[in-house]
């Protein structure tokens, strides 16, 4: 069955059952179903025989999966844009792709003010088309669209819901995510793919803890999808236990590294639920591999493996000569499969520098490095200057690029900060032009305001410190280590 | 050490900037000087200093937005016991 119809078939047979929660709304199926069918006969109307990108700008708001699915639905990929994004960001994003901006708003006045025939006729995607297309960081600063294909999500879809076993129509997913970051793809489709309800915390309940935890109280979540990070940030309440959530079944992590010590509190604290970890880049469809972590696990490996490829996937680990490696060696982490993406949206040179073919199969070089050990795979960071911030995919050129374009910026070097071997924050290392009138809190509140046009949240710099100079290396160039240092 | 200076100690780290030492009265919420994660973990770890056992769960946001809240915050909580 085709993943549109196997969503739709839950409001026939479970039409009053909540599909979404986000704050006081909820949806049901019934309405789901109903909301997306208004919005692709709108498509339909609106772009006859077109199927180029539709970018929906929201948060959490119950029309957003309307939206997705009605794009769909109208043979539309669909560009899932949080509002928090600033709008020189979105706009970049849209030029890019080349695509329609929809704002929830509109989507809200599209869903009250059409009315679907009686032929209305679904347009879905076939097998090889765009389902959805996610933006990443990029290191020229410049945002990268990675397409993921109808036969991408239902292959991984397929994994998961074979691996995970969830209870049909059953289930209440957490999405902590926002859904411009693939690991809301996670919850999202398992929830809709098995008649779930999708709980979803808003970024105004994840910035007031007591909002935040008064909310995951009385979710009745079974399912926790999210970040470690976003699980060390709940854990930090000594209250966040089995006792505030007892119908929490499953934590399955994506998106970071999984620190052995968030797994064994969680354990600890959750003594019935199952704790998952996964790993996958955005280009190879959310999660290639997975394990279930336990107390023997937990005691046998640091760092924890990311587990077991999917079946029908291939991931090795290859030597700069692309051979796979000996067991317990280092190299690049390689994917290939169904699951890989044909590649980045209009930017056909970093698609041709990153995929590859692979024994027939689209192949991805990840850039991680990785090593496999008791035939698990292992992640040991990354090759480039990526880095993972509160689960966040983060390239620091694309904020040092960002960075350049600031008035009165000379040169610029951003360096993540670790703390108990975690990445803990960003800092700015910059080289004015001159030295205004001005103290270096008010220099750099200008800074974060003219970068806060360009760049989210979640890539802006903690710490700002002005320098006249930067340390070198003794080939010249800029000695990072040496920066990082004084961040201790 | 005062609960004036411990507060600002660790304000200071976690705000990544000595401004919040000379304007007590600054919105740290609104400069984007904290943000959820470095706030629980700044209850964290003046809880651990001043010998609380405080939960984040249970403080308001509104009372933790400026540096003299937070101040007076621990001051109340400190008297108390």
């Amino acid at each position: 069955m085709h993943l549109i119809e196997q969503i739709d078939s839950w409001s026939q047979s479970h039409p009053g059952r909540i599909a979404h929660i986000s704050g006081d709304t909820t949806l049901t199926y019934q309405q789901l179903t109903s909301q997306s069918n208004k919005l692709a006969q709108h498509l339909l109307t609106a772009f006859p025989n077109d199927h180029s990108p539709i970018a929906l700008l929201g948060h959490k708001q119950t029309e957003m999966l309307a939206g997705f699915l009605g794009c769909i639905k109208a043979g539309h990929p669909y560009i899932p844009l949080d509002s928090s994004l600033p709008t020189q960001r979105v706009e970049a994003i849209v030029r890019t792709a080349d695509a329609t901006l929809l704002t929830v708003d509109q989507l809200k006045e599209i869903i009250a003010n059409t009315d679907v025939p009686d032929n209305f006729k679904i347009h879905a995607p076939k097998i090889g088309n765009p389902w959805y297309i996610i933006f990443t960081s990029g290191s020229t600063g410049i945002p990268k669209g990675v397409t993921i294909t109808r036969r991408n999500l239902e292959n991984f879809l397929e994994w998961i819901l074979d691996e995970q076993d969830f209870k049909e129509a059953g289930e209440v997913f957490l999405n902590q995510a926002p859904f411009s970051f693939d690991l809301s793809v996670m919850d999202l489709y398992s929830s809709l793919a098995t008649g779930g309800t999708l709980f979803s915390v808003s970024k105004d309940e994840i910035a007031e803890p007591k909002k935040l935890y008064k909310s995951l109280g009385s979710s009745g979540v079974t399912v926790w999808v999210s970040t470690p990070s976003f699980a060390r940030l709940c854990l930090m309440d000594i209250n966040f236990s089995e006792k505030m959530m007892p119908h929490l079944r499953k934590f399955w992590f994506c998106g970071e590294t999984l620190a052995p010590e968030i797994a064994s509190t969680l354990l600890e604290r959750f003594p019935n639920a199952e704790v998952w970890n996964t790993y996958g880049p955005t280009e190879a469809a959310v999660a290639t591999t997975s394990i279930l972590i336990t107390k023997e696990i937990i005691a046998k490996y640091r760092p924890l493996p990311v587990g077991r490829p999917k079946p029908g996937t291939l991931v090795e680990v290859h030597a700069e000569d692309g051979q796979p490696t000996p067991s317990g060696e280092r190299g690049e982490i390689i994917i290939a499969g169904p699951n890989v993406s044909p590649g980045y949206v209009n930017q056909m040179e970093a698609t041709s520098k990153a995929f590859f073919i692979l024994d027939d199969q689209r192949a991805y070089h990840t850039g991680d490095w990785g090593h496999v050990q008791d035939d698990l795979i292992f992640f040991d960071g990354r090759m480039d200057f990526q880095i993972k911030l509160n689960g966040y995919r983060i390239e620091i050129g694309d904020i040092e690029s960002n960075l350049h374009t600031v008035s009165n910026v000379q040169d610029a070097v951003v360096i993540l900060a670790m703390k108990n071997e975690r990445a803990d924050y960003l800092a700015a290392f910059v080289i004015l032009k001159s030295r205004p009138e001005q103290t270096d809190f008010e220099i750099m509140r200008e800074m974060k305001k003219q970068l806060g046009e360009r760049l989210p949240d979640y890539m802006m710099p903690r710490k700002f410190v002005f320098l006249s100079e930067f340390p070198t290396t003794p080939n010249g160039k800029v000695d990072r280590a040496k920066l990082a240092e004084t961040l201790q | 050490m005062s609960v004036t200076e411990t507060v600002l100690k660790h304000l200071e780290k976690f705000s990544g900037t000595d401004q919040v030492r000379k304007d007590l009265n600054i919105d740290l919420f609104g400069e984007k000087l904290l943000d959820s994660l470095a706030s629980i973990e700044l209850v964290l770890a003046l809880s651990e200093d001043f010998g609380l056992d405080l939960a984040p769960g249970e403080i308001e946001r509104e009372e933790w937005a400026t540096p003299q809240k937070i101040i007076d915050y621990f001051e109340a909580r400190v008297k108390q016991g």
